[in-house]
């Protein structure tokens, strides 16, 4: 930006003049301007220096006043801000204003002359061939005001103050004053009238501010002397006259700003009517196109001649003029507007070589004008967010400025064009950066759009493209994508870009500097001379540097890692680049450790070989031998030149051969671990895992770079450290005689076994250490251990000595220099030709040592399967097959079992446990020995499989301990202690030793019901069994098991209760265990009866519940074994099934005798009962004889019973004597119930409900289906076939 | 296709910023470290955009990262966090990014096709995340075979479809 007037590029803002405040600090002899008349208020002011100074109110008030004033409105380049703010100058109070004309306005030639700054004044800076210059930018921001400010102090006659209230008034004194104020005031106006006259020909506004103390304020003549003053003076009515006492900081400020909010109006004012007498201007000149000038097309005369401005140069300053007003007045639009016009006709003016040479003073002007407008158009554009537009602009620009440079014959290949660029972009950085310091922030490219929406968009786009929707085309367009160019990036790309240029430029000058010496003709451009001036490579650095301070500053780095960001890297390389080209090796190196230090991390081998390249020439240049070779020996690693393979080795050999370090003693240690190393390494052990004291082979290789030669440089020895507890191994170099194998790319050297060891001087073998181009050393050997460890290759050292140097490589053991291919396990398995083995394995480069596992048998035997409920012995026999003694421990898991209601329980030496016995000591067993173990599980519940998980542990008694084992350590692997476990898992499946059906049966019960009033029925002893009756329940049990069994008892135990009692059984208790006590074989059955007493609860709800078994069946049983031996006794409980009685509501049972004899009468009872909970019945009952009965009836033939109300029966009896002999039928009774009910039909209604009738005799009947209750014994209840409802037997009549 | 296309460069970047490949098709070869720095600079821009997203984005297309000098450069990162970086000659006019995101799918479906060659990891599967690497060694010819086709397909806008490399 300093490359352009200042003028021309800084933010216009309304000026405002600010006479009367001269710093009272400054010594009254040295006022701004030398004419400037002391201040009127100067009676009351005291020299600066003594300390009453700071005192006084109004010198306070004026320090204060210049200062907020001065502090409205910096000069800057970016000021966007639109509040109302001037740009204030402080000047004497009679600043006069420079002439409007050379000639005074009264001469006759006024009219037709020009303002001094105009290029057809002879006078001026302009004349002959200008345009406009910044002069004339200064004259408005400096010379010229918009508002003109004076501050005066009002006169205040100084005797008012000692006087005592009570005084009266002196009117004398009074009038005195009076008229001491009047002539004060008086010159006041004079003087303000003075100043107003030169003010009002400028059109400028004046305002005077009066400065008069508090008391003043509050005077009641004040109004009158101010309106007096405002009169005299001809100031305007409006924001002409302010008083101000001294205030406070604050209340200045507030007065400042509705000082400048009054005036701003009128400022705007000024600036207006300059643009329009401007246009006016330009529209006159517009209408008189040909020019009043003479020669107007004879620019090609001389040299000197001057060249009047054409036409389209007028455009340009009137436009350019209107522009800057409109700037002035903030009106951003406006002013676009204008410099774009003015930019357009100066790109038509320098795009013709006739209006405007090149090469002359007014094109140079134009140039630099060209420029600034264009920066000024891409602020406008900045300050109202247009990226895109602003950018494009200054492309454009710079694209345009190029293009007519090839014509001047500045192109592409000149150092002008560079450096022209190099600024360009430089102004753009600096104007971004001061726009980013406020107000400007850049955006981010992320797509506006989801890639998922992209093809939506472009649908929209396509057909926004077509025409079809036009309003949507704009944001259509702008979610399409954006043009790379026009997205406005941080400034340091723009800074970068700025010293980009500047290299080009230099390059180009260095081109035309040495054909200057090369031929001697010095160029023919004029900047030649001067170019030769400039440190290119200082501006160069400066530009990088800025530019790195922005990277860094607009990178985000993660938290984690705070190391520099890659692109401010990148921008560290260019400098470190630069200050090697301008000599400055350490710097440069300083750079490059620190670039080098991410590029190693990251693997970017490409970037960091130049790097290192010139890295390495700086430490020559510096003369580092020590980081020389360091340097030199990583770049071993990166493959060189393919051209000079041994340039490298060369260099390190002369390094070695030349110097000599600066402290012999102690080695170089090249530990650079995140560099590529020079060799590719590869440890490979055969196998993952080897016994103790079994020697494990090895092979180390150490493969030499493909290109870069590193045959002769001098390694002296490898050391190679294993991991803990193997000694370590040094090969020494010895020139090979065997010169056969050191032509060969591959060459085997055997090392022979590794000893273990700690000791600290390492084992010394000798080899050949010299690789041929991508030559492969290959070592082998063999290693063991007498303890469990794992075992590899930690680290190996390679050294090199030459003179007085030696040098230390430390190498990983496992490492390859690309990146690309990974290391993989390689075994070597011939020499010639070479052949190699996979080794297909992830830790192919350690291998393991354990200890061998012991050998113990551990053998289950048992008699599946096993029953429920029983005791069920699994042997486990152990035995030490080993040639040690070993400690057995062991553990045994009852698995979980997925089948329901199983609950189990495994019993071990007295542990019992429902899932997991651990840690059973079995004791030490000596070789051979065995011992036996009874397990013991019990399975209840369900039949099903059981899995038992049992886990042998043994130990060796002689290595229990590890030898390195420390006591506070971490627990120790499994591995590294002598530990074997054997796992076998059994499976034992469980079957139910019986199989049971019980079969239920119901009968009513016959007895009358008591009556309600009975006492009977409150005796605590009184069963009930009217509602339940009996309960026959036939129990079948079937041995099902594989195995025999023995039945030592078979009992059914009682358990009554309210609600059921066993009758009887047709076991009798306590003698059963004779009875049942034999050996069953499978397939064989017993069989129980019993007969229970049902007393259903009182309500009626309670009866849907199904009764629980009075009782259950308990069989002990013992296992017949096949060496007919007993097993243990178990015992099966099998309750009996849960009683459910049927419920009736209206019946008729019916008992008559079986048997009869003939001609001997016999009685029929027919009990009625109505057990209907809510219900009376009308029942009718007929019995209807025929001929062919067998029967002569007496008693009841048709009648109705009396109403039965719920609960109540009624019993019928009749007579029969039987006539026949033999089973005869019973005669037919039918019983009716006649009861109305609401739902019954009519046809119904005279027939009535038919009532059952039971047959007592041969009543059964099943339970009420019940949902099958859990009661844990799944007993079958076959239903059975029931008797046919109101089938009635005969009876069987004898003579 | 708009004719200003010009890929220059292609590269790609395993997920632990190692470089994969980096292939320039401008005619000079000085240039081919340029685009080594413009694939590792460019991964502080895709950083940072990754971030910003929080890592909740799926979206895998990241749009213009910088442009700088004679280039645009565009950024992409697939879902097992490998980056493509895509450095397209600067021309004065708007990129879709409908465009580049297609360029960027072929490109993804190379690196694809390319890294499901079962050979790949026939010799050295010991290193997991290798495979990334090794696809673009220059012992596996296809890849760049598959690049070289895209980007010839992008500046030669007659072929009609890229998709599937």
């Amino acid at each position: 930006m300093n490359s352009y007037p200042r003028e021309l590029l800084q933010q216009l803002a309304p000026v405002m003049f600010v006479a009367g405040l001269d710093a009272p600090a400054q010594t009254p002899s040295a006022p701004p301007t030398p004419q400037a008349p002391v201040v009127p208020a100067e009676n009351t002011e005291q020299p600066p220096q003594t300390p009453t100074r700071s005192q006084d109110p109004f010198t306070v008030l004026t320090l204060r006043l210049r200062e907020a004033l001065q502090a409205q409105r910096r000069v800057e380049i970016w000021q966007p801000d639109k509040t109302k703010s001037f740009q204030v100058e402080l000047v004497g109070k009679d600043a006069r204003f420079p002439p409007r004309k050379l000639v005074p306005p009264d001469d006759p030639q006024y009219t037709s002359s020009h303002s001094p700054l105009s290029p057809l004044t002879p006078s001026s800076p302009l004349h002959p061939d200008g345009i406009i210059a910044p002069i004339w930018i200064r004259k408005h921001t400096t010379l010229l005001p918009s508002v003109f400010v004076l501050f005066m102090r009002l006169y205040e006659s100084p005797s008012q103050t000692p006087r005592s209230p009570l005084d009266l008034p002196d009117p004398d004194r009074e009038r005195e004053r009076e008229q001491d104020e009047r002539r004060k005031d008086t010159d006041l106006s004079a003087e303000v009238a003075h100043r107003k006259r030169f003010t009002n020909e400028r059109g400028i506004k004046l305002t005077v501010v009066l400065m008069a103390s508090r008391k003043m304020l509050d005077d009641p003549g004040l109004d009158t002397r101010l309106t007096f003053i405002r009169r005299q003076s001809g100031l305007d009515s409006r924001a002409a006259l302010f008083v101000l006492s001294p205030v406070s900081q604050n209340e200045l400020g507030d007065f400042v700003h509705s000082l400048q909010q009054a005036l701003y109006e009128p400022a705007l004012e000024y600036y207006t009517s300059h643009s329009k007498r401007v246009r006016r201007k330009r529209n006159r000149h517009a209408s008189q196109p040909v020019p009043a000038y003479p020669n107007p097309l004879s620019p090609m005369g001389g040299a000197g001649v001057a060249r009047p401005l054409r036409p389209e140069g007028w455009t340009v300053r009137y436009e350019y003029k209107m522009a800057c007003f409109a700037e002035f007045r903030g009106e951003d639009e406006v002013a676009l507007k204008h410099y774009q016009d003015a930019y357009e006709m100066l790109m038509i003016m320098f795009g013709s070589p006739v209006i405007l040479p090149p090469r002359t003073k007014r094109w140079a002007e134009a140039k630099v004008l060209a420029d600034c407008i264009n920066i000024k158009i891409t602020k406008l554009y900045l300050y109202n967010n247009e990226h895109a537009l602003a950018l494009s602009h200054h492309n454009t620009h710079m694209r345009k400025f190029g293009d007519f440079s090839r014509g001047w014959g500045i192109g592409e290949d000149t150092f002008e064009y560079w450096s022209w660029m190099a600024r360009q972009h430089r102004i753009l950085a600096e104007l971004l950066e001061q726009g980013t310091r406020s107000t400007l922030t850049i955006p981010i490219h992320a797509p506006v759009v989801s890639s998922s929406a992209l093809a939506n968009a472009s649908e929209k786009g396509s057909l926004a493209s077509r025409g079809a929707l036009p309003g949507m085309e704009l944001d259509a367009m702008r979610s399409l994508g954006i043009n790379p160019s026009q997205a406005l990036q941080h400034p340091g790309y723009y800074y970068y870009m700025a010293a980009r240029c500047t290299e080009a430029r230099r390059a180009r000058f260095l081109v035309a500097l040495q054909a200057e010496e090369s031929q001697g003709v010095g160029s023919t451009s004029p900047g030649f001379a001067n170019e030769k001036k400039v440190d290119h490579l200082v501006i160069i650095l400066e530009l990088y540097t800025k530019a790195y301070e922005l990277f860094k500053k607009y990178t985000i780095t993660t938290s984690q890692d705070q190391n520099i960001g890659r692109l401010p890297l990148w921008i560290a390389y260019r400098i470190a680049q630069t200050y090697y080209d301008s000599g400055k090796f350490d710097m440069a190196v300083r750079f490059f450790e620190r670039i080098a230090k991410t590029y190693r991390r990251e693997q970017w081998g490409s970037m960091l070989k130049p790097l290192l390249e010139t890295w390495y020439a700086c430490a020559q240049q510096l003369g580092e031998m020590e980081l020389s070779i360091r340097l030199l020996i990583e770049r071993l690693g990166h493959d060189s030149d393919e051209s000079d393979p041994g340039a490298l080795e060369e260099d390190l050999l002369a390094i070695f051969k030349s110097t000599v370090p600066s402290s012999p003693d102690d080695p170089v240690i090249i530990d650079n671990i995140e560099s590529q190393p020079i060799f590719d390494t590869n440890v490979v052990f055969w196998s993952s895992e080897v016994k103790i004291n079994e020697s494990a082979a090895f092979q180390l290789t150490l493969t030499a770079p493909p290109i870069t030669q590193i045959s002769s440089l001098p390694f002296q020895s490898l050391e190679v450290q294993f991991s803990e507890g193997i000694e370590p191994i040094v090969i020494q170099h010895v020139n090979g005689s065997d010169d056969d194998a050191s032509e060969s790319s591959i060459r085997k050297i055997d090392l022979g076994s590794i000893a273990t060891g700690e000791s600290s001087d390492p084992r010394v073998l000798q080899a050949n250490l010299r690789w041929p181009q991508a030559g492969s050393l290959i070592f082998t050997g063999t290693v063991s251990s007498s303890v469990p460890r794992t075992i590899t290759i930690i680290h190996m050292r390679l050294k090199l000595v030459e003179g007085a140097w030696k040098v230390e490589i430390p190498l990983d053991p496992c490492r390859t220099r690309s990146s690309f291919s990974a290391s993989s396990g390689r075994w070597l398995s011939g020499l010639d030709p070479p052949k190699f083995i996979a080794v297909q394995r992830e830790d192919f480069s350690s291998v393991n040592v354990r200890y061998p596992s012991h050998s113990v048998i551990v053998s289950l035997s048992h008699q599946s399967p096993a029953y429920l409920n029983e005791d069920y012995p699994v042997t486990v026999e152990i035995t030490n097959t080993d040639s040690k003694e070993l400690d057995v421990v062991m553990d045994v898991l009852l698995q979980p079992t997925d089948v329901d209601y199983a609950v189990n329980t495994i019993t071990l030496d007295k542990e019992q446990s429902s899932a997991m016995i651990k840690g059973v000591a079995v004791g030490v067993l000596a070789p051979g020995v065995s011992v036996v173990k009874m397990l013991h599980i019990l399975s209840t519940g369900a039949v099903g499989d059981r899995m038992i998980d049992i886990s042998v542990q043994s130990r060796s008694i002689a290595t229990s301990q590890p030898p390195n084992v420390n006591e506070d350590d971490s627990p120790i692997s499994p591995a590294l202690l002598d530990i074997t476990d054997i796992l076998q898992t059994v499976t034992i499946p469980t079957v139910d030793p019986f199989k049971t059906t019980m079969n239920v049966a119901y009968k009513r019960a016959l007895s009358t019901r008591p009556g309600l009033g009975d006492l009977r029925t409150f005796d605590a002893e009184y069963w009930d069994d009217s509602d339940g009756g009996e309960a026959f329940i036939t129990s079948i049990f079937e041995c099902v098991g594989p195995w025999n069994l023995e039945i030592e008892s078979f009992v059914l135990r009682k358990q009554d209760h309210a609600q059921a009692k066993v009758l009887e059984s047709s076991i009798a208790e306590g003698t059963s265990g004779d009875t049942f006590a034999f050996e069953y074989l499978p397939g064989d059955e017993f069989t129980d009866a019993c007969r229970v007493s049902v007393a259903s609860a009182d309500n009626r709800e309670s009866e849907s519940l199904p009764i629980p078994g009075p009782g259950e069946y308990c069989i002990t049983w013992r296992r017949i074994l096949p060496d007919d031996k007993r097993g243990s006794s178990s015992t099966s409980v099998f309750p009996l099934p849960s009683l459910h009685p049927p419920v009736d509501d209206l019946i008729a049972l019916l008992d008559v005798t079986p048997r009869a004899k003939l001609h001997q009468p016999v009685p029929l009872t027919l009990t009625i009962r109505n057990r209907h909970p809510t219900r009376s019945a009308n029942v009718f009952v007929q019995l209807e004889t025929e001929a062919s009965d067998s029967f002569v009836v007496a008693g009841l033939r048709s009648g109705r019973v009396p109403i039965l109300l719920s609960g109540a029966e009624e019993r019928l009896t009749w007579n029969l004597i039987p006539v026949e002999c033999g089973h005869v039928m019973l005669p037919r009774i039918k019983i009716i119930d006649k009861r109305r009910s609401s739902t019954a039909t009519a046809d119904s209604e005279d027939n009535g409900i038919p009532v059952k009738i039971v047959d007592t005799r041969i009543e059964q009947r099943p339970g009420v289906p019940v949902t099958p209750v859990q009661d844990g014994v799944e007993g079958k209840e076959s239903i059975i076939q029931p008797v046919e409802e109101g089938k009635v037997a005969s009876v069987l009549v004898l003579p | 296709m708009p004719p200003g296309l010009r890929v220059n460069a292609v590269a790609f970047i395993s997920a632990q910023n190692h470089p994969i490949i980096v292939r320039t098709f401008s005619a000079q070869d000085e240039t081919t470290i340029k685009y080594h720095y413009i694939a590792h600079t460019s991964l502080d821009v895709i950083e940072e955009r990754v971030n910003a997203a929080g890592g909740k984005s799926t979206d895998c297309y990241l749009g213009l990262l910088y442009a700088m000098e004679d280039v645009a450069v565009y950024g992409y990162i697939t879902p097992l966090k490998v980056k493509i970086v895509l450095a397209l000659a600067l021309s004065d006019s708007v990129v879709r990014d409908v465009e580049i995101n297609m360029i960027f799918k072929a490109l993804h479906m190379a690196y694809y096709s390319s890294i499901s060659n079962p050979f790949l990891t026939h010799n050295d599967d010991s290193v997991d995340g290798s495979r990334t690497l090794t696809v673009g060694s220059t012992k596996w010819k296809n890849f760049r075979r598959r690049i070289d086709e895209i980007a010839r397909v992008v500046g030669n806008p007659t072929s009609t479809s890229i998709g599937g490399g």
